[in-house]
């Protein structure tokens, strides 16, 4: 039992950064209609800018994501204006696919000429402390990232339901027709959302950089990690991403406790195909478009 | 069109056929070249990765061989001929370092090669050689893998096979009185033909000697999150923990243990914790002390040549001679050998080398090496462990520099 609990704090500390890294992903698709497979290198880049914040100026990891969220936010605004915004709507999401993995290849790219392939770690001086809770460990590094992944997301949350932006982005989720009639600028809504998808990304990857060690390449098990997660929630739900990275989080826990570390992956697979096939929009998933 | 394309096909056959004329003839030039003129250097191919997973060994490696050619050339070269390396970047995957030793050797016709960095990749880079009659002498293949192959020019630069990096642990733990021996053990190894073969052969025998085992994990090699992993070993509180370890694995088992505070009475780490630079930076200089790793190459061995390798490294890269990654010795110690074979026959000829070195005992900074017809190499490696924050030989008796501290300090201590 105690086994049991112990996995299960893990896995849901885990859970949450799983949930702030692939919301920016479900939100993308939401909007747009676009499976961003750049999500899994901007986490990344985000572990590296905060990894160089950390290293030659001494800002804390979970201190540096004021600096790495409007930075990359930026990056996204451009990546959404110069590669996204020119595929014609009736083709995006096929060709946003290849035009997103071409842009992943491009930042892996330039990231491997400035920091080379050796893998870094971004660690602060409580990167290997932990509380004693009952006889639990409880890492400290893991509840700041649990607790910066739910403010973080929180925050998405209500400005989706509270702001005139939220408003907008539901709107041209529902209906872009209608939203367009309204006076909802589509084009801007889709830079600023496409923007801010890959913001969350970065601040998830300023502090997965304290909590595991990171190349240029571990953008590939990242993508297939947050593209089974979004599809197990249902594409393009963000209440449904949340639940489905807390599940991938503490199965993995409980797998690599209970069965074996090599065989939880292949279990989880299992599980998702399962899921696929009984329910094929995933937990949260609508059946038709609609629901953020 | 038909004549068209009847032209063009002709065109394609002329073509072909010259190119095969111009390449044959380039081909005996460039034989007749290596094998008469002695001004010209030897040119010697080597596939290392600069990029990719095995990036900092194959740093370590390219340190070593170049350390070896800039002493070699600084001294009148081999035989009268200067050494030229070409130095080719595999990216850590054995098909481009395999399509490196086929440019090498049907392109460039380079004089020799030497090998590559992990036994995943050497092993297929010495089929390639082997093939076509190069010699292949190599500073880190020295995985089960590599002598199953069972190719006759190869030769592992190192005293022991890997499978026996942790033969030094087990015996000094076996040498222990009974009642100060570990009773109960874990091992948690890294799912790699280099990592957990060396954890399998400890445990086999220290059950034979009546170590329980309590726990067995074998993690895939793109885990990130070790604290699930770690955590259920733990709980079952082993007196020892043996870990089969590439490197980063090894610093996050290590992070994990100390952030569930648990601190077993003896640490094995198969590599990893044998970075003198690297693992005290990424586990924390104070948590380091009485961990074991097994080593093959030390700063204060009196091997043949090692302090003018260890002069020669830090006035040229700096540091001091405890921060010396092994992989730059074992890596100079492969040039060593072809020295010693150049001087003993006056032939630097693939053949000749691979005849010269299958008798006999070879100095290097590495030891006295000597191998089986398959290149496994005949010795022992050393057990090392962190005292005092310095990576410090500790078994066999007849190599130590102190005595070996047990039980483990506390993380931090």
């Amino acid at each position: 039992m105690r086994l049991f609990v112990q996995a299960v704090i893990l896995g849901l500390l885990a859970g949450g950064v799983y949930a702030l890294m692939a919301s920016g992903l479900t939100l993308a698709f939401g909007i747009m209609r676009v499976i961003n497979v750049a999500q899994g290198v901007m986490i990344i880049l985000g572990a590296y800018l905060s990894y160089t914040l950390f290293t030659h100026f001494s800002v804390d990891p979970f201190l540096s994501v004021l600096f790495v969220v409007p930075v990359v936010f930026a990056l996204g605004v451009m990546i959404e204006l110069v590669f996204i915004r020119p595929l014609r709507p009736s083709d995006r999401e096929e060709l946003s696919l290849l035009v997103t993995w071409a842009v992943a290849l491009g930042i892996e790219g330039v990231l491997g000429l400035v920091y080379s392939t050796t893998y870094r770690s971004t660690i602060p001086s409580y990167a290997n402390r932990a509380w004693r809770i009952g006889g639990f460990a409880v890492l400290q590094v893991q509840v700041y990232a649990f607790a910066l992944s739910i403010v973080i997301l929180a925050g998405l949350g209500l400005m989706l339901a509270k702001t005139r932006f939220g408003r907008a982005v539901r709107g041209t989720v529902q209906n872009p027709a209608s939203a367009a009639l309204l006076g909802v600028d589509e084009r801007k809504v889709a830079a600023i959302g496409f923007g801010l998808s890959v913001a969350t990304a970065a601040a998830a990857g300023a502090v997965y950089g304290v909590v595991t060690p990171f190349n240029p390449g571990s953008h590939y098990d990242l993508i297939s990690l947050l593209l089974t997660i979004i599809v197990l929630g249902g594409m393009g739900s963000l209440p449904g991403t949340v639940v489905a990275a807390m599940l991938m989080g503490v199965s993995q826990a409980l797998l690599a406790t209970y069965i074996s570390p090599t065989s939880a992956k292949l279990t989880f697979f299992i599980l998702l195909i399962v899921i696929l096939v009984v329910r094929p929009q995933g937990l949260f998933g609508a059946v038709e478009r609609g629901k953020l | 069109m038909t004549h068209g394309r009847g032209g063009a096909l002709l065109a394609v056959l002329v073509a072909g056929l010259l190119a095969a004329c111009s390449s044959s003839s380039g081909a005996s030039s460039s034989s007749s070249v290596s094998g008469s003129t002695s001004s010209q250097p030897i040119v010697i191919g080597i596939s290392l990765s600069q990029t990719g997973d095995f990036s900092d060994p194959g740093k370590a490696a390219m340190r070593g061989y170049q350390l070896w050619a800039d002493t070699v050339n600084a001294n009148g070269g081999i035989l009268g001929r200067q050494v030229q390396l070409k130095i080719a970047d595999d990216a850590s995957d054995p098909g481009q370092a395999v399509t490196n030793y086929e440019t090498f050797i049907t392109k460039d016709h380079v004089d020799l090669v030497f090998g590559p960095f992990s036994t995943l990749l050497s092993v297929p880079s010495a089929q390639i050689a082997n093939r076509y009659g190069y010699s292949f002498v190599e500073p880190a293949g020295g995985g089960p893998d590599m002598f199953a192959a069972k190719l006759p020019n190869v030769f592992f630069v190192q005293p022991a096979p890997v499978l026996a990096c942790g033969d030094p642990f087990v015996n000094w733990i076996l040498s222990l009185p009974a009642d100060q021996r570990p009773k109960t053990a874990a091992y948690v190894s890294l799912d790699d033909p280099f990592a957990s073969p060396i954890a399998d052969a400890m445990q086999a025998k220290f059950e034979a000697a009546g170590i329980q085992t309590v726990a067995k994990t074998i993690y895939p090699p793109e885990t990130t999150n070790f604290t699930p992993i770690v955590s259920p070993v733990a709980a079952k509180s082993p007196d020892m923990w043996v870990g089969g370890t590439q490197s980063d694995d090894a610093y996050a088992q290590v992070r994990s243990m100390i952030s569930l505070n648990f601190n077993p009475k003896f640490l094995y780490l198969s590599n990893g914790a044998s970075s003198p630079v690297e693992f005290p930076s990424k586990v924390g200089a104070n948590n380091v002390n009485g961990i074991f790793s097994c080593g093959d190459w030390f700063p204060n061995s009196n091997a043949s040549g090692n302090q003018d390798f260890i002069n020669a490294y830090t006035t040229r890269y700096g540091g001091d001679a405890f921060g010396i990654d092994s992989t730059s010795a074992e890596a100079y110690a492969v040039g060593q050998l072809i020295q010693s074979v150049a001087a003993k026959t006056g032939s630097i000829d693939n053949q000749t080398i691979t005849n010269t070195l299958h008798s006999g005992t070879w100095p290097t900074v590495e030891g006295n090496l000597s191998w089986d017809q398959y290149g496994m190499p005949q010795g022992s490696d050393m057990l090392v462990e962190w005292i005092d924050q310095k990576l410090t030989p500790v078994y066999p008796a007849d190599v130590a520099l102190h005595a070996p501290v047990y039980p483990k300090p506390n993380w931090g201590g």
